[in-house]
């Protein structure tokens, strides 16, 4: 027999097998089907956009980045975050802690070790001094180290908070609490949050993007700059500031930009299509996207792109083009923010200084460390006050932790170079900028600079503080998820006022 | 060893209580539906008497047990127990008045007087477990009030920051703190611990553990102790996981109590340190933009300026006023300005940085009595015209870096009395101010030209 024949049998075969019965059966569910579909929200739409049960699609629904104002107005519109991943100690930068340089290499008194922690410390550690030499500046008489002579000049703009605290040892969970309100995974970070609540200005930019220097990218990985639980598309964009700055983002070779149009308009012209016929909103929101991209691919590798900056502008941050630095990145920040992206966050690499090597050393290696943010960050808010973009931009600086008083002893042994372990019970973070009481410190430390005695915050109080200041209540400000509203401070956070101008 | 016995059946009372409702309530329906002289249903009746009254014997006996058991005081369940006691009593009293008469829908009317005693009962019942106002608490705000009383208020601690020393201390201070930090537990429907801190009699009533301030010594009551605790202590109050009160708060708490707690001190007369108060105070901030009343926008009229290119957003939620940037409208031209029109009043804040306007713009500005900010950087404008927007009083800011601009042309500037600060860098005028030096401006001319001089530090590896 041909296979034809065999074809025509089964047909034959199932023709038989389909009765009157069959027909009035699958009527049932296919009728159900039919009388549920304009109950349903997405198959409810007119041919001109909006819902025949008259709900208009609001700009969100076709472009999760649109604009929004803020609950509340604002002091500042846009946010700087220098992560120095790591955690640099505080008590070689802004703690300054006399006190402590009389107790080096004495035994840390036990009231201090009871009943604590250390991530590498064991037994009884000796005490560490100050490495580095302090004075006052600016004046509001700001403590700064000589391992910030730059920054030191810029005292008067800064508020600083001395007696920060956290409750992660480690530096993934650290991170991870710091960017996103949790130690652990699935929390949007920080500029996630803020970038689904107020959108981006610049159409043809991302409202959120990542730089990274020093050599690796943090320990808690890209979930610091995730979007946890709210849409993927206010995650925040890695940019590269060596090589293509977003990677993918430069058509292939071969591809040219007018092929690229072509395609790009015929796979929207057959999405509308889509839309036309089913009406789910879904589809203009991947529309956008593709034209998104499109014009990204434009503005992207024009913002990032710093050899057209005058030299004096090179001088003053000290960047050399074609580097993955921290001073280029300071510098493509400036850029970022000016030409209107919410978020630009930084994060460099290098600082966890235990002194288990020359570079991990807090007399060598952290020293030649400080110099290279040193003149990038000070250069960054001279630049944005003389732009006139402090007025409106909130910079924020501090590590996921602090560094211990005490001289790490790894393994109960005394190490080749001076070291301080991690800590959590005090370090410095310090803000700038859009509406931030400037020349300002808050937060006291004890003595050796252990733990605060007075002022302390919290993580969640600096959230709490940064959302005040971009015009949210932390409290307000929830996303609702698995079936409760989620905030970023959780059930904490406190405004620290006495920073807020 | 069998003590578990008595609890585990003082825990059967939810179930019971169940039993002479029921049953109760379908012996007295069988009265109502019989009709005179009918005697089908007595032996039910009669039946059904017995069996509820049995019933309500257990409710009562495991009800004791519960009492017994599980810290009830006396105050809460003194009505329901009486209650049901008499209810129980009464559906015995029935069942034996159903044995004596013939002719059951005689006994109608005195038999709603059970049905009435059950609802008492289960209604007491129901407010121990499940708090007074169970009703009340979902019923719109006027009917509330009709059954007395909306549900408290919790509004946090506000002090006004003249004549705060004339505030009596208790109830201004420390109740309003106690209202917002701890009455969503402990208050008069929901008395968690048999304590509520909704009143000065109930704070001196104290909770299940008696005494919530120690008269002898005060800072060690456990109204201040237990919130000192640290957070992760079992007894420490708020519970870890709700909201825990400011630390000024606690300052307050405490030196309230310091004052042995007197409920007439003024807050003056305790002395508190300033600092602690300085959260609270509810200070008008003096606005930036200007506070104007504007009929509240359009979202229609927004709308179309988006489709024009224009960023438009209002300053914050709800507010009428505008901020408008050319950030995607580089194309923008002096003629464009035409489009913003209808809300010229509503713009505070205009960006025009890096679009193609000319000094023509300045005569357009004049049009805009609230502007407050504007950003005229990278632009063609010469600054000839610049002495145009001295008719606008309100504008604060002025962005005019990376253009022509001259320091006459600043100065000409002058005639605008609100401006604070404005923006020339990498312009003529930030040249012509190294040379010239500063000239005396009644705002802050900001040409930047900053530099970090090289140090010797810079190249230095340790």
């Amino acid at each position: 027999m041909s296979v034809e024949k065999l074809l025509n049998e089964l047909v034959g075969k199932k023709l038989q097998t389909q009765t009157r019965r069959h027909f009035l059966l699958d009527c049932v569910s296919k009728m159900g089907g039919l009388a549920l579909a304009p109950l349903l929200f997405g198959c409810d739409l007119g041919k001109n956009g909006t819902l025949n049960s008259g709900l208009q699609l609001s700009d969100r629904d076709l472009n999760p980045l649109s604009p929004l104002p803020p609950p509340f107005l604002g002091k500042a519109k846009s946010i700087i975050y220098l992560h120095m991943a790591g955690a640099p100690s505080q008590l070689e930068l802004f703690d300054f802690k006399p006190e402590l340089a009389k107790y080096h290499d004495q035994d840390c008194p036990e009231s201090l070790l009871e009943g604590r922690k250390f991530a590498f410390i064991r037994g009884v550690p000796k005490m560490l001094g100050p490495q580095a030499k302090f004075s006052q500046h600016g004046e509001s008489g700001a403590w700064i180290s000589d391992y910030l002579p730059h920054f030191s000049k810029v005292a008067d703009e800064v508020a600083f908070l001395k007696a920060m605290h956290t409750d992660q040892f480690n530096h993934g969970p650290a991170q991870l609490f710091m960017q996103t309100g949790s130690p652990r995974l699935g929390r949007p970070s920080l500029g996630s949050w803020v970038t689904y609540g107020l959108g981006t200005e610049n159409q043809n930019l991302p409202g959120f993007v990542v730089l990274t220097s020093g050599g690796k990218t943090p320990d808690a990985g890209k979930s610091v700059w995730g979007s946890g639980f709210l849409p993927s598309v206010y995650q925040g964009v890695q940019c590269r500031s060596k090589g293509d700055p977003v990677l993918y983002l430069e058509d292939p070779s071969g591809m040219s930009r007018d092929l690229k149009k072509h395609v790009i308009s015929a796979i929207n012209q057959s999405n509308q299509e889509d839309f036309q016929n089913f009406g789910d909103p879904e589809i203009l929101a991947r529309i956008n996207q593709y034209e998104m991209a499109y014009r990204m691919q434009i503005e992207v590798p024009e913002v990032m792109n710093i050899n057209d900056e005058p030299d004096h502008i090179h001088q003053l941050y000290g960047t050399q083009p074609g580097e993955e630095s921290f001073a280029n990145n300071c510098l493509l920040a400036r850029k970022l923010v000016e030409k209107g992206v919410r978020v630009v966050q930084l994060y460099d690499w290098g600082w966890d200084t235990h002194g288990t090597d020359h570079d991990g050393s807090i007399d060598m290696g952290l020293r030649n460390k400080c110099r290279t943010i040193d003149r990038p960050m000070t250069a960054l808010l001279l630049d944005l006050k003389q732009r006139g973009l402090l007025e409106e931009t909130l910079v924020v600086w501090g590590g996921e932790f602090g560094r211990t008083p005490m001289q790490e002893n790894r393994e109960g042994k005394k190490m080749g170079f001076l070291g301080r372990d991690h800590h959590v019970d005090a370090f410095t973070v310090w803000m700038a900028g859009g509406g931030v009481k400037k020349g300002t410190s808050y937060g006291i430390t004890d003595d050796f600079g252990f733990a605060g005695v007075d002022e302390r915050t919290s993580v969640h109080d600096l959230h709490a503080t940064i959302l005040h200041l971009m015009g949210f209540d932390h409290e307000k400000f929830t996303y609702e998820f698995q079936g409760r509203p989620f905030r970023l401070t959780d059930v904490h956070g406190e405004l620290i006022r006495s920073v807020i101008a | 060893m069998l003590s578990f016995v008595f609890p585990l059946l003082g825990r059967f009372h939810p179930i019971l209580v169940h039993l002479p409702i029921g049953i109760l309530v379908f012996g007295v329906l069988l009265i109502f539906l019989s009709k005179k002289e009918d005697k089908t249903y007595l032996p039910a009746i009669q039946l059904a008497f017995l069996l509820g009254s049995i019933g309500g014997l257990l409710a009562c006996i495991s009800g004791f047990l519960q009492y017994q058991f599980e810290g009830f005081s006396w105050d809460t369940v003194q009505f329901h127990l009486i209650f049901g006691v008499l209810t129980t009593a009464a559906g015995f009293f029935f069942y034996g008045k159903s044995k004596k008469i013939t002719d059951p829908s005689s006994l109608k009317w005195s038999s709603t007087a059970l049905i009435g005693a059950l609802l008492i009962t289960g209604h007491l019942g129901g407010t121990i477990t499940h708090g007074e106002g169970y009703f009340t608490e979902v019923m719109p705000e006027n009917l509330q009030s009709l059954f007395g009383g909306t549900a408290p208020s919790a509004q946090p601690l506000t002090l006004p920051e003249e004549g705060w020393e004339e505030l009596a201390y208790y109830e201004e201070v420390v109740q309003p703190i106690l209202n917002s930090n701890c009455q969503s537990c402990h208050n008069p429907r929901n008395k968690k611990g048999g304590l509520d801190l909704s009143s000065k009699e109930a704070l001196l009533k104290g909770g299940e553990n008696g005494s919530i301030i120690d008269s002898h010594e005060f800072l060690k009551s456990s109204l201040i102790s237990r919130m000192e605790l640290p957070l992760d202590h079992e007894d420490h109050m708020p519970p870890s996981e709700k909201r825990q009160p400011k630390k000024e708060e606690l300052q307050l708490i405490r030196l309230w109590l310091e004052n042995e707690a007197s409920f007439d001190l003024k807050l003056g007369a305790a002395k508190p340190e300033k600092k602690w108060l300085e959260p609270f105070f509810q200070r008008e901030e003096i606005a930036f933009y200007p506070t104007v009343n504007l009929t509240p926008l359009i979202e229609d009229s927004l709308a179309a300026l988006r489709n024009k290119g224009f960023y438009v957003e209002p300053i914050a939620k709800g507010s009428p006023l505008l901020k408008v940037s050319c950030i995607n409208f580089p194309d923008f031209q002096d003629q464009n300005l035409q489009d913003l029109g209808a809300l010229n009043a509503h713009v505070v804040y205009l960006d025009l940085s890096g679009t193609q306007v000319t000094d023509e713009i300045l005569r357009g500005l004049t049009d805009f009595p609230n502007l407050t900010v504007l950003k005229l950087s990278q632009t063609a404008i010469s600054g000839n015209s610049l002495n145009q927007l001295g008719q606008s009083q309100k504008i604060k800011l002025i962005f005019l870096n990376q253009t022509e601009v001259s320091l006459t042309h600043i100065q000409s500037l002058t005639a605008i009395k609100s401006l604070e600060k404005v923006f020339a860098f990498e312009t003529p005028a930030s040249s012509e101010l190294q040379s010239l030096g500063n000239p005396t401006l009644p705002f802050l001319l900001e040409t930047g030209s900053y530099l970090l001089p090289k140090i010797p530090t810079d190249t230095i590896v340790y």
